[in-house]
């Protein structure tokens, strides 16, 4: 069925910013639909972890259960294993019950307040039975205060109130519901060309150049101090506003600057809720979109009846 | 109450095929595709990635009503191909693509903690 013709592109990929939660990196080579499609499928189609059922024993705090076992779905929790997990849906090992080893995470979470200071009870209170699956830390490493060590806050008991309760979570995508999802946020940003028209520039007094360099909210253009000349200096800070082109035309200087977005650079900018680190959510992005690539291949028993056109339509297709 | 589950948008239903294929009765080498629980992420690369086949004359997809949870794949080529040829070198070619971005992507992860 396949020639041996190709028309697949050989993107290229340069990261500029690597942490944790957050990369940034350049993907060349594409097209915006590729860029489009690995954004949607890492905001909203990459599996992780989050609480999904809550049986709660006992709650004397001043919030009610729903709000508590709400709150307590919204608890990013470390997924690197959701990718191999299963759903709790097509679980064979507990008839769909969900609540297996293979399927599920069981949590427990026991408070009481036994002072008169108020206690706050935090995602750190929260016991895992598995210790790949457990609540993300936010801790900054660099910070040396003691108020740093902090969960998550759930509720805050006062003296004598007391929480008790047991929770499972389970493998679930963005689509479903937010709490899956792994990204706090997704962006990508054609990256700009710019061409200033060098001939017009100069017929710019030294003012003039300045309120012009002066009209982009962000600062693109700065006017080099030794040359007097208009340069460049951040094209990414470009927010595609036109403003620097609706000022040239108020000048009476159209064609002043030229602004293309290119359609085959983009810069993404990843940022994790810290279920997934930046650059696994990346990847575990082009794994799911290949699933669903091999899920919409065709398969075998979708037969193209060529009956309808016989021997005429054979010889047309050249068959 | 009456709101449908929401993973009926991600999950195929029991004894429905993910990827039906209906030929065009008025045009020869047309035909439509119809992919079930799928929107946008699939439907614009495989449209986009059919444009660059010099034998697809046309393709397009749509989305038929926002509660219908499938995309409809139309495809039209010249007598040098068939919808199905076509459509399986696009998925073959965005699969060859996903690959290469995998390995340069973890290849420059690699460059840039070495760097770091």
């Amino acid at each position: 069925m396949e020639g041996g013709v190709s028309y697949a592109r050989m993107p290229r990929v340069k990261i500029r910013e690597l942490k944790d939660d957050y990369a940034k990196f350049e993907l060349r080579d594409t097209d915006a639909s590729i860029a489009n499609a690995l954004r949607r499928v890492m905001i909203a189609e990459v599996p992780t972890v989050a609480i999904d059922l809550v049986e709660i024993e006992v709650n004397s705090s001043v919030l009610n259960d729903e709000f508590i076992a709400h709150r307590l779905g919204l608890i990013p929790l470390t997924s690197e294993r959701a990718m191999s997990m299963r759903f709790s849906r097509d679980c064979d090992a507990c008839d769909g019950d969900g609540q297996c080893e293979f399927c599920s995470v069981e949590f427990h979470l026991r408070v009481k307040c036994m002072t008169d200071q108020t206690l706050d009870v935090t995602s750190k209170d929260l016991y895992s039975s598995d210790p790949t699956v457990s609540p993300v830390d936010f801790s900054d490493p660099s910070a040396t205060d003691s108020d740093n060590n902090r969960g998550i806050i759930i509720v805050k008991l006062r003296r004598g109130q007391e929480l008790k309760l047991r929770a499972i979570a389970r493998k679930g995508i963005g689509k479903d519901h937010a709490k899956w999802s792994p990204a706090a946020t997704v962006t990508f940003m054609y990256e700009p060309e710019i061409h200033i028209n060098e001939d017009l520039m100069e017929t710019l007094t030294l003012e003039e150049k300045r309120e012009w360099v002066d009209s982009s909210p962000t600062r693109v253009f700065e006017i080099d101090p030794v040359t007097q000349q208009v340069m460049v200096v951040d094209a990414e800070a470009y927010t595609y506003d036109d403003e620097v082109l609706k000022k040239a035309e108020a000048m009476g200087k159209p064609g002043l600057v030229e602004i293309i977005a290119r359609q085959d650079s983009f810069i993404f900018t990843v940022e994790s809720t810290g279920a997934v680190k930046a650059s696994q959510l990346v990847l575990n992005a082009i794994e799911i979109l290949k699933q669903k690539l091999d899920a919409v291949r065709l398969s075998e028993d979708t037969v193209e009846a060529d009956d309808q056109f016989g021997e005429l339509g054979a010889h047309m297709r050249g068959g | 109450m009456n709101a449908p589950d929401r993973y009926e948008r991600f999950v195929v239903p029991e004894g429905t095929k993910k990827v039906s294929y209906e030929r065009d009765t008025k045009i020869i080498n047309a035909a439509s595709f119809t992919i079930e629980r799928e929107e946008h992420t699939i439907g614009n690369i495989l449209r986009m990635q059919l444009h660059r086949d010099p034998n697809v004359l046309f393709a397009g997809y749509k989305l038929p009503h926002p509660l219908q949870y499938k995309i409809i794949v139309r495809i039209h080529t010249t007598s040098q191909s068939s919808p199905m040829q076509a459509y399986n070198q696009s998925v073959n070619d965005l699969d060859r693509e996903l690959d290469h971005l995998k390995s340069a992507f973890e290849a420059e992860m690699l460059k840039f903690s070495r760097d770091y």
